[in-house]
Parts: structure tokens; sequence; C-alpha cells
């Protein structure tokens, strides 16, 4: 087959994460721009996991689990600054804010929690999965 | 409230398990081999196959990487969009057949009008010229693909989502369009409450995004990824307005993501950066967006000057005259367009001195512009013509351009724009420009590489057709709306019944009521023109001749032709899919030094 003309650039013609990163970051948007939890999780979760595959089949990344939890730890960072801009003073007052989120602290919110999902997810397959042949 | 919570978020949870569904079935995407469904076979460890082939079916179109099934992406997103966008301008020209609006009520008319412009400078020619660009590009460079093929992929899929997000708003329950004309000034844009003005600002920000990401593939790929015979020296005419382009796109793109950004805080969180009486004020977002909105431009602009600058020599047997001018009046015309932004705000009251310099740069401009112009007429001066579609329709948009181009000259001036301002002379102009040149490049760039990118040609007779109908809808439409602005009839208004003592409103009925005539015509033109592409895709015999244009006899045929010559060689040599061709049998294969060239056919098979 070598031997045929034609293949002497061998690189894949397919990759199914382009596309989930693009659907990925659009759902974020506009989950945390228009204030929708469920989107806004869901598109960070979709986000982070299709650029942590992404990286990992062009061999930027060994395994993409290590990757998927640095994700997480940066979203989870971002959203916790969003809620930490919100929070009164010296007072501690973040279970009062959390309990009655203003739209500041819902964003802030949804990016962290689905920071801390991508992390645990990471952090489960690094230590159980089976390691993505590549 | 709750509920709709619960319920969306079921809804992401079922969705995120279709994806992990989704991506277990392709989960053996990684071993598509010549032999059915990539299990390797007799081959032994999957792994170790060669993945050449691509998968099957729909999943093909949503997994690819190649740059020319990218291209084609794009280019039936572009043509979907230039339909709608279409649709919507014939609607506004319906409805401006009587002074008191024919058809639609006014809120809707604002909506649409808003939703054309955006359509069409967004979702239309940017992504049409990346159809080019994708496919071309890196057949004209030598190169076996784009510098970040991934990347290539996930900037055209931002785009599917970013039409939704613009359109949302006219298909989503307790909406409406967006009515802010696409320039979206403030306050209006910052104060009309209407969740589809939020949508459709998100949606504007994946375009911008997509159109960044695929501006740094470009300049990676014709920096780094050139043949070694292709040098800076002869690099084609087509790369370097892209490249131009590109450069463009770096700068001015981010500017309107951070921009919109910025509009969208002050929509729904509170901050004040384009309030009245605080911070930039309103006249902010207008030096914001016209810093994008002037370069913006000439990335619509550049790149169909490049395809006019590569096909017209094509057909009138001579070299581009003057490539070198050709080369640096683009660069100029890049370097200039940065620093003319004020031009669309003379009347706002900013200080003249300001205004006298921005008219001056706005007029050079028009250096540049007249180099490349006199260069195309030069370049047909005694030269053997043949005048088929893509070179009418070359022809075409040298006059377009031409006529827009004058236009824009005078409204580049203080004092002439001081009276034309926000008239339809303004949008007589500029759709002499994004009609008239840019779509008639588009359509020349369409036929010249039909060929190539079906294996089949299109229909001649209908070709002129829609070459004629569309140059004199053109220029029926437009030249009614530049005597609409002499007449002061101000643009983008629904209803134009006004009290006749303070307006000639029987000459202002006529003219509009001709520019919708025109409207007509463009659109019979059109709808030849899908009908001609697709039928002739469908069932056109195929062209076995590789040289198409007879381009050989002036020593004219380009890479890309050269290109499409030895993949019709190779796919003689391995007896492919080209069913005509194997039974034929009778071309001369010259396989042995063609190995590195077929290289990137074997991405299209």
């Amino acid at each position: 087959m070598e031997e045929q003309p034609g293949l002497s650039d061998q690189y894949r013609t397919a990759s199914p994460w382009p596309l989930l990163v693009a659907v990925g970051f659009a759902l974020s948007e506009v989950g945390v721009f228009l204030g929708i939890f469920p989107v806004a999780v869901g598109g960070i979760l979709l986000l982070g996991g299709s650029v942590a595959g992404i990286l990992a089949e062009s061999g930027y990344a060994r395994r993409p689990w290590r990757t998927l939890a640095l994700l997480g730890g940066v979203f989870a960072g971002l959203g916790a600054a969003l809620v930490a801009t919100q929070l009164p003073g010296s007072s501690v007052g973040l279970l009062e804010v959390v309990a009655d989120p203003n739209g500041v602290v819902g964003r802030g919110l949804a990016v962290a929690v689905a920071g801390a999902m991508l992390v645990a997810a990471g952090a489960t397959s690094q230590m159980f999965g089976r390691s993505q042949q590549v | 409230m709750v509920s709709a919570q619960l319920v969306l978020t079921a809804l992401m949870g079922v969705f995120l398990v279709g994806v992990v569904a989704f991506l277990s079935r392709v989960e053996d995407w990684r071993s598509y081999t010549p032999l059915v469904s990539g299990g390797g076979g007799g081959y032994g460890d999957t792994g170790a196959t060669v993945h050449r082939e691509k998968p099957a079916g729909i999943t093909r179109w949503l997994t690819t990487v190649d740059h020319k099934d990218i291209g084609l992406l794009y280019g039936t997103y572009g043509i979907i969009a230039f339909a709608v966008g279409g649709l919507m301008a014939f609607l506004i020209r319906m409805q401006l057949i009587a002074p008191e609006g024919a058809v639609v009520g006014n809120s809707f008319y604002n909506a649409v009008l808003t939703s054309h412009g955006i359509t069409m400078l967004f979702l239309f020619g940017t992504p049409i010229i990346a159809a080019f660009s994708n496919y071309f590009i890196p057949l004209l460079i030598g190169a076996d693909d784009m510098a970040f093929p991934r990347i290539n992929a996930i900037a055209f899929w931002l785009l599917p989502p970013g039409a939704l997000l613009i359109w949302a708003g006219f298909f989503l329950p307790g909406m409406e369009g967006a009515q802010t004309a696409w320039t979206m000034y403030t306050p209006l844009s910052a104060e009309q409450a209407n969740a589809g003005v939020d949508l459709m600002l998100l949606g504007l920000h994946l375009t911008g995004v997509s159109a960044t990401m695929g501006a740094i593939n470009f300049i990676a790929t014709i920096f780094t990824e050139r043949d070694d015979d292709v040098t800076w020296a002869n690099l084609d005419i087509f790369s370097w307005t892209i490249l131009t382009q590109s450069a463009l796109i770096l700068f001015a793109f981010p500017l309107l993501g951070s921009a919109i950004v910025m509009l969208l805080l002050d929509r729904n969180l509170a901050t004040t950066f384009y309030a009245v009486g605080e911070g930039g004020g309103p006249i902010l977002w207008q030096h914001l967006f016209w810093f994008f909105g002037h370069p913006e431009v000439y990335i619509l602009v550049l790149p169909p000057m490049g395809l006019v600058s590569y096909i017209l020599p094509k057909f009138s047997g001579r070299k581009l005259f003057g490539f070198k001018f050709i080369v640096y009046s683009t660069l100029a015309i890049g370097v200039l367009s940065f620093g003319v932004w004020a031009h669309h705000m003379f009347t706002t009251g900013i200080d003249p001195r300001l205004r006298a310099s921005f008219m001056a740069v706005s007029l050079a401009i028009a250096i540049p512009s007249a180099v490349k112009t006199f260069n195309w007429i030069t370049t047909m001066w005694n030269g053997r013509l043949r005048l088929t579609t893509p070179m009418l329709f070359c022809i075409g948009f040298v006059s377009n351009f031409i006529l827009g181009g004058v236009t824009g000259v005078f409204l580049a001036s203080v004092p002439v724009d001081k009276v034309l301002h926000d008239t339809y002379y303004v949008v007589g102009h500029f759709h002499y420009i994004v009609m008239g040149a840019i779509g008639f490049a588009v359509f020349a760039g369409l036929y010249y590489w039909f060929p190539i990118v079906t294996g089949r040609m299109y229909q001649r007779r209908l070709g002129k057709w829609h070459f004629w109908l569309s140059m004199l809808g053109t220029n029926i439409t437009f030249f009614a709306m530049l005597f609409l602005g002499y007449l002061g009839m101000p643009r983008r208004y629904a209803t134009y019944d006004f009290n006749s003592a303070i307006a000639p409103l029987d000459m202002v009925t006529l003219a509009h009521q001709a520019a919708s005539v025109g409207a007509v015509l463009l659109l019979i033109g059109q709808l030849i023109f899908v009908w001609n592409i697709v039928q002739s895709w469908l069932e056109a015999p195929a062209v076995e001749d590789p040289d198409p244009w007879d381009l050989k006899e002036t020593n004219q045929h380009g890479r890309e032709f050269q290109w499409h010559e030895r993949r019709i060689a190779t796919a003689l040599a391995d007896g492919g899919e080209e069913e005509e061709a194997v039974t034929d049998g009778g071309k001369v294969v010259d396989g042995a030094n063609e190995t590195s060239d077929a290289a990137s056919d074997s991405a299209d098979d």
C-alpha cells in the first residue's frame, strides 16, 4: 500500500473533535453570558473535554486526563474569582451570596461547578482509566 | 422557572450523553483504511494501518479536517447564507415599492434590514472567501494541507452556531429579530430590551473568533507550507491578497470581539462602557466599531480583487500587467485601511482637524485602488479576450468597482459627505462594491474553478444569462439608490410617506420602484445560478480535459490546474473511482515522477 502514489503525506483527514470544540465554545458562551446555568455547565464540560481530546489526539498531550483536570482547575479558578468579586468586605458572606446569587455570582458558580466536574473527571480517569493509545 | 431549569438540565445531560455516544460510535475513526470499517483485518495491528480513507456518509463531513472538504463546507454555508440574505434583500425591496410600505410592519422591516446586512457581511462574505482560500491556497502554494487542519475545522464549525444565534430572534419564542442595523450603534443597541439582540451579538462574536482562527491559519500556511519552488517573488496574486486580508483580520476582528463583549456587559451586567454621560459614551462604540468596520471592507474586497487579478489575465491571453504594483497596492490598501475609520463619523461632531486628516487618508486610498483598476484595464488592452462567464464577471467587477469606487471618493470628502451622509447614496455606493464587485468576483471564481471542484462543466448559456441579469439588476437597483440619495432619501427607513412639500415624493417612489425592478432581475439571475450549479454538478458529463480553459496555449496553466491534471492521471493509474476514466484508458500516465505530487490527491478519494 505504501508504494501507491499519494500516500507520502500521512496525516489523518478526519477528527471528531473540532466540531465538539466549536459547539462547546458556542454553548459555554451562550450559557455564561445569558446566565443559563445548565447550558453554561454543559457547554464548559463539552469544551474542556473536547479540548483535552483534541490535544491528546494531535500529540500535544500523551493522555487527555491531566489536561482535562488542568483545564478544570483553570475554569474553577476563574469561576471562583468571579464569585469572589461579589463577596462583601471582610464578613464571611459566602453562603449568603451563594444562596441568593446575583447575575455575576450565578455565572461564576456555573463556571466553577463545571471546572470542579472537569477536575473530578480528569482525576478519576487518571487514576482508574485505561491509557489511551495515541 | 425551576422546572424550566430542570428541563434544560435534563436536555443538556441527554445532549452530553449523545456526544459520548457519537464519540464511541466513531471510536475507530483512527483506523479508516481501504478495508471496510477500519477493522484492520489481515493487516494485524489496527494502529499501524495507514489512515487513508475518510469515514462514509454524514460522518465524513462532520469530522473532516481536509482543506478541500472544509472549503466545500464553507462554500455550501456561504451559498445558503447568500440565499437567506438575498431573500431578505428582496423582501426589503418589495416593502419599499409603496411609500407607506407594501408588505411588512415597521419593526419586522427593521429586523430584516439588520439581519440582511449582518448575514451578507459575516455569514456570506467572509465565509465564501474562506471557501476559495481553503480549497485553493494549499493547491496554489504546493502545500499538502493547511498548517493547522484541526483549527481549520474548528473555525468552520463555529459558523453554523453563529448563524443560528444571529437568526435566533426570528424563530425563538418570546423574541424578535434585533433592530439595531448592522452597525449596532449605541445607545440604541444597548437599550433595546430584546434577548434577540444578545443572541445576535453572541453569534457575531462566534463568527469573529472563527475568522481570526482562519486568519492565523492562513498566515502560518502561506509563510511555512509553501513548496520549495514557490517563493515570495512568484507567489500568486490570490495568495498575496489572502495573506494581506488575514493580517487585517488579525488586527480588526479581535477588536470587534472586545467591543461586542463590552456591549453585552453593558446590556446584561450593568457596566457603563457606552452609557450616555458615562465612560466612553455612545461615540466610543462608533470609534471601536469603525476601527474594525472599515478594515472589514478591505477584508471583504481584497481577496475578490485577488480573484479578478488572477482570473482576468487567463482570458486576456496576457500576463497580469504590473504584477508587482498590484501586490504593492494590496499592501498599501491594507495599511491605509486602518487610518480611515472616522470618515464614517464626519457628522458626529468630531474635531474638524481630525475630520480633515481622515479625509486626506480616505482620499489617498483611492490611489492604490486606481493602480489596480488601471492594471486590470491595461491587462485586457490589446489582449486576446475570450468572453467566458468568469471573464464576463471579471469585467463586470471592474465596471462596478469603478462606479462604487468613484462614489466613494465623493463620500470621502467632508463637505459632500455632510450632505449625503445617511442617505441612499451611501447605500448605493457600498452595494456597488459588495454586490457589484465582491459578489461578481465570487461568481467569477465559482465558474472558473467549477471544473476542478466538481469535475464537470457548468452550462455556459445559463452562465451568460446569470451574468447579464446580475449586471443589469445590479446597475438598475444600485444606480437608482445613488439617485435616491441625491433626492435626499434617508437610508434604513421602512416607509417614506413624506409630506410632498418637503420631498419630491413622486420621483422618490419611482426610483424606489426602479430599484425593486432591478431586485427582481437579480433574483431571477440568482435562481438561474443555483439551478445551473446544482444541475451541472449532479448531471453534467465529467470533464476529462485537464485544461478546460485552454490555458496551456498561453502558458497560463496554473498550479491548481496542474494539480487537477495530476489528479486525473492518478485516477487513471489507480483504476480509481472515476468510471469514465477507467473505461477510456487512453491517456498516458506518468506516475513515476508524480508520486509526491499526487500526494494531496489521496485526501480526495
